[in-house]
């Protein structure tokens, strides 16, 4: 596949290409490369890791010199539309924002299907993995790397009826890192619990020989519970079984990692109860890899508080440490994650990872007092949990006692946990005692095995197996005509090719926006008026994903989803030529020998400066720079003051700055300049330039003016445009 | 669903904990999960299941779809005590035939996998 060109969209027909051939080009989970500090434009940082070659920074960084500092933890983004094809461009997208743990999640049903699925059927709230959606996505995310310059990892589930032969596959497939806790199929799928462990300890040791990373599923337990907070030593418990088994059959310590969750979400006095038992977990299990992960339990549909939970969930982990840093995309309380909702979440993490860069150099967890206490209370509890368990016959009695998912804060008991016949659930009575005589001919296999005893590899006796000779693994490629990403890729491949453009959330073309409506109603009125609304605005299938009152008489504000069935045509859209900008030497070499004078201010009742300075100011890379001489009035100038300095200096240009945008006073003041340049007579000597965050070229010219210029300008953009003013003018 | 229902005593359970370091809490949590582990490690060592067999035969070169066909014949004849691996293996040896080869005639019924007597 040709490398990615970050202007071309990915090609998905070429990933799918000569899948039968592909292979991947390295095994095993790959860390960030850390520096201890790092100077990045203004800033030190002592948290951070290698920067990327390709990347979109934070939004502020414009202020900083479009500076993206990486962190030290790895962050995830959980992807999973149903369709993989698409979340191939949503995993880019989250590259280019600083995720490199993509974690795929399976269609609802894979768990329990006793066996492999082949070929890309299109899965429900999540994707089928296969052979063929593994290769893909793997060969997606290598051409993604390169174009980033960063190692990405792939991520899914070693869980359900098939965790061994789905180890086999990710060993093959190169997939970097898998959940795999038998304790998750026993309580949370109902699948037999000797089932469940005797699979997973070959899980275990496929997944210990290939290298990838495993992270446990304890954090279910927080999940799920009535009372999140309550149910914290069983969860330390359930991380230790899954450890110490994990040990027992061949993982490597640093290959095992704790799925962790901040319990609980504000209104909870949430960092008092948080910190003492992310504190308890990292110091039982220091020398174990520490996944954290956002909350999820006491998500509701608004985006924003779920971000602030987020925002503290990962202040915790800055607090007390992490290697990686999961990502919670904020609208999994209302959808299936859309696009740019991943991304946010991803920047969640980033945003807040950077901000507490360093923290632990000027603040401390205070160990002595009631962190200290709580935390060894919580350690306490675990232990006496684990003593009832032992006395009471083992890990299979403490599950049909209905132990495990109680509520109650142990030693408490609530009645209310999840009780499991030991010999009962899903794939019952399939588990089958090995002869002496047992024999597998493969390597990374766990157990009795005739052919371990007989020297060399046990796959000699084969010649070789798949995990020793890649040349022998079967590949399969589609086994439904109908339900395949081939088919499913002809309307949007059809449809680009004709130049229709639609909106789309999850899936290519799938014409769904989101409208934000406030009405100023009662709840009910309010909300019918609200879809009314949005179906006058052509919209169909509306429905409503958030709700939030902000008073009972005077108003709510609604998300509504809802689909657009006209698309956008290619060809009727005029898009302006836009010249580059000239170089600097260029603009300097017109600017600087003719002396020009600029006059410049903030006009109105409006006490903005930065945008202004930035484009003036020669330590910003303003026009100074070029040579200008540039006359700064300052802020909440009259327009009428600047165009008799403009007079005064016989400048070239004047340019006004205007970001308050209340009663459209931003026209007002263009138009005002506009007028009075004309009574004046300094009209067309002088050129009439407007700026500000809502100003764009269009409105600036119908105000009068030679041109506006929107956020994200440079001084060069306006010095380019002078300058090809005034050679145009002057004929040079 | 539990029917489980006790009163936090905490406060009385613990006291034998209470004068261990934090070094000692950590160790006697540790040595308590391993020994709660323990037998489930053991059954995981002397058991398997049709996941495990498939598991192998993937190994062994086989399609998952071969795969799940041969188990499903070792099942019903209840053979998987041996090992998918072994039993294919020693047809194959027995036949003169490659793996694959003897695990598609085991499948379409041209060989049988028998019990050793």
């Amino acid at each position: 596949m040709k490398p990615l060109a970050p202007t071309a969209k990915l090609d998905v027909e070429a990933v799918l290409e000569d899948l039968e051939r592909y292979r991947p080009r390295r095994r095993g989970w790959t860390w960030r490369t850390t520096a201890a500090r790092q100077t990045l434009g203004p800033f030190e940082y002592r948290n951070a890791s290698a920067g990327l070659a390709r990347s979109v920074p934070l939004p502020a960084a414009h202020a900083f010199g479009d500076i993206d500092p990486q962190c030290d933890f790895v962050i995830t983004t959980e992807i999973a539309s149903g369709r993989f094809e698409d979340d191939l461009r949503r995993m880019r997208m989250a590259a280019w924002h600083g995720a490199d743990h993509i974690m795929v999640i399976r269609t609802t049903g894979q768990s329990h299907i006793d066996g492999l699925i082949e070929g890309t059927p299109e899965g429900v709230g999540g994707v089928p993995i296969s052979r063929k959606q593994l290769r893909a996505t793997r060969k997606a995310l290598d051409a993604i790397e390169d174009e980033v310059g960063r190692a990405i990892n792939l991520h899914s589930y070693v869980s359900g009826l098939a965790g061994p032969e789905i180890a086999v596959l990710y060993a093959e497939e190169g997939v970097n890192g898998a959940h795999q806790d038998p304790q998750y199929n026993l309580l949370y799928r109902n699948i037999n619990l000797q089932r469940s462990f005797v699979d997973a300890a070959e899980a275990k040791r496929l997944m210990a020989d290939a290298g990838i990373l495993q992270i446990d599923g304890a954090h279910n337990a927080t999940a799920t519970a009535k009372a999140a907070w309550k149910i914290l030593p069983e969860v330390l418990v359930q991380h230790a079984v899954n450890t110490a088994f994990s040990v027992a059959v061949g993982m490597a310590s640093e290959n095992i990692a704790l799925s962790t969750v901040p319990p609980t979400a504000s209104p909870a006095p949430k960092l008092r109860l948080d910190l003492p038992f992310a504190v308890a977990l990292r110091e039982l299990f220091a020398g174990y890899r520490i996944r954290a992960q956002q909350n999820t339990r006491y998500m509701e549909s608004d985006m924003l508080e779920t971000t602030v939970t987020h925002v503290l969930d990962t202040l915790i982990s800055r607090m007390t440490s992490a290697d990686i840093q999961s990502t919670i995309t904020p609208d999994e309380g209302r959808n299936i994650p859309w696009h740019y909702n991943s991304v946010a979440g991803v920047n969640t993490a980033r945003q807040t990872l950077m901000a507490v860069d360093g923290l632990l150099d000027v603040v401390a967890l205070r160990r002595d007092g009631e962190l200290g206490e709580r935390s060894r209370e919580l350690k306490e509890r675990a232990v006496l949990f684990l003593e009832e368990i032992l006395a009471s016959g083992g890990f299979e009695a403490a599950v049909e006692a209905g132990h495990f998912v109680d509520s109650g804060l142990y030693p408490e008991r609530a009645g209310d946990g999840i009780a499991r016949d030991p010999v009962g659930g899903v794939g019952a009575g399939t588990v089958v005692a090995r002869t002496p005589e047992y024999g597998a001919p493969v390597c990374s296999h766990f157990g009795h095995n005739v052919f371990m005893s007989e020297g060399g590899k046990p796959c000699d006796a084969i010649d070789g197996c798949t995990l020793c000779d890649a040349t022998k693994i079967r590949y399969v490629d589609e086994l439904d005509d109908e339900d395949n990403v081939h088919r499913r890729l002809r309307r949007p491949l059809a449809e680009r090719t004709a130049g229709l453009i639609r909106p789309e959330v999850e899936r290519a073309g799938d014409a769904v926006v989101c409208v934000t409506l406030f009405v100023a109603e009662e709840p009910q009125l309010a909300e019918a008026a609200a879809l009314k609304m949005v179906e006058r605005m052509g919209l169909v299938d509306a429905q409503v994903i958030s709700r939030r009152v902000m008073h009972p008489a005077e108003g709510s504000v609604f998300e509504i989803k809802a689909t657009l069935s006209d698309p956008v045509r290619r060809d009727e859209l005029l898009l302006g030529a836009r010249e580059p900008a000239l170089a600097d030497a260029d603009i300097e070499a017109f600017v600087r020998p003719r002396q020009l004078h600029v006059v410049a201010a903030t006009v109105g009742e409006d006490e903005h400066s930065v945008g202004m300075r930035e484009i003036l100011d020669i330590k910003h890379g303003g026009i100074e720079k070029y040579g200008f001489r540039c006359h700064y009035l300052g802020t909440s100038v009259a327009v009428d003051a600047l165009v008799d300095a403009a007079v005064g200096v016989d400048a070239c240009a004047i340019m006004i700055s205007t970001i308050i945008t209340h009663g459209d006073v931003h026209r007002t003041q263009m138009q005002h300049l506009g007028r009075l340049a004309e009574q004046r007579g300094l009209r067309p000597r002088v050129l009439l330039i407007a700026g500000g965050t809502q100003v764009t070229d269009e409105t600036a010219r119908a105000c009068g003016l030679d041109a506006g210029f929107g956020r994200g300008t440079t001084g060069r953009d306006v010095a380019t445009f002078i300058v090809r003013r005034l050679r145009a003018r002057d004929g040079v | 669903m539990s029917t489980l229902k006790r009163a936090d005593d905490f406060p009385t359970r613990r006291r034998h904990l209470e004068q261990m370091s934090d070094d000692e809490l950590h160790a006697y949590f540790w040595a308590l999960a391993a020994r709660l582990v323990a037998p489930l490690v053991e059954q995981a060592r002397s058991h398997t299941t049709p996941s495990i067999e498939r598991s192998v035969l993937l190994r062994m070169g086989f399609s998952s779809l071969e795969a799940k066909a041969i188990v499903d014949v070792l099942q019903a004849a209840s053979l998987l005590g041996r090992g998918a691996g072994r039993v294919v293996l020693e047809l194959a040896r027995t036949h003169g035939v490659s793996v694959a080869e003897a695990g598609r005639g085991l499948v379409d019924g041209r060989y049988r996998a028998e019990a050793p007597r």
